[in-house]
């Protein structure tokens, strides 16, 4: 064996790339729906709340709640893609460095789209109960707030845009 | 109400349905441009289109929902016929204590 220098620089290196990729993968869409759950909570007890007294409300509201589905959407969406990036590679070939760039670029892009979606889903949450609340109230205000939901709902999706591009570039290196 | 939780179902379904069949479609080569790309160009092209698809469900959603018209507050009608009628009743009683001062 090696000298018996040990660091968590070489623990690190040889960590497989196809584990990073995994808890890319993972972070992708389990955080995704963590936010996604999250915002649906937050907008789902408020706007039950809320129609109590105007059940007015509950039809136009319910797109806070469509958007805040729509980041976990875009979880699945890329742990779709990113899953049909994994190839397998002979062993002598997993610690080149082709490899190991595929490996990481896969679990940035995981980590990306798991939480860009996380706080966009938080943001939507809170921004919809404020939303079904004031519309309760004074529904001229409907549409003044619905322009602030999707500018919040744009932060998703630069992640998205960010981690499908970072995706496509991870090629591992060819069998041969 | 009704009406308003079908609607949400279905858009729900479609905002599922629609991004992973246009992933599938992408990686099984079912759709008609898709055969000769590189899997880079692939992963693009299929992550867009899927996000896309994405947006325009809900942009669809958005239309349907603001377009139906809020349900405007009835008021209860006895309650509105017994209000009527305290109003003329207070008429001739104002009249009758007008006279009077």
């Amino acid at each position: 064996m090696v000298a018996s220098s040990s660091s968590w620089s070489r623990a690190l290196v040889q960590i497989s790339p196809y584990t990073f990729s995994a808890v890319g993968i993972a972070i992708s869409i389990g955080v995704s729906v963590l936010g996604a759950a999250w915002g649906i909570y937050i907008t789902g007890s408020s706007l039950i709340g809320a129609a109590i007294k105007a059940p007015r409300i509950t039809s136009k509201n319910l797109i806070s709640v469509i958007f805040c589905e729509a980041v976990a959407i875009y979880g699945v969406i890329v742990a779709i893609i990113l899953q049909t990036k994994l190839e397998s590679v002979p062993s002598s070939k997993i610690y080149e460095p082709e490899s190991l760039r595929a490996g990481y670029s896969i679990f940035a892009s995981g980590i990306i789209v798991g939480f860009a979606n996380l706080v966009c889903g938080l943001c939507v949450g809170i921004i919809g109960s404020s939303c079904a609340l004031s519309d309760a109230q004074n529904s001229s205000l409907f549409v003044k707030i619905l322009v602030i939901e999707i500018f919040g709902s744009a932060l998703g999706l630069f992640g998205v845009i960010v981690g499908i591009i970072m995706s496509a570039q991870a090629t591992w290196p060819s069998k041969a | 109400m009704i009406g308003v939780v079908n609607k949400f179902f279905v858009t729900s379904i479609f905002m599922w349905a629609a991004p992973v069949a246009i992933l599938y479609g992408f990686n099984h080569k079912l759709l008609p441009g898709s055969t000769q790309l590189s899997p880079e160009s692939m992963t693009l092209w299929s992550g867009i289109l899927a996000v896309i698809s994405v947006n325009v469900v809900i942009g669809l959603y958005i239309y349907l929902a603001m377009k139906e018209p809020s349900d405007k507050h009835e008021p209860d009608p006895k309650f509105l016929a017994d209000a009527k009628a305290s109003m003329n009743q207070l008429r001739p009683g104002e009249a009758d204590r007008s006279k009077q001062e």
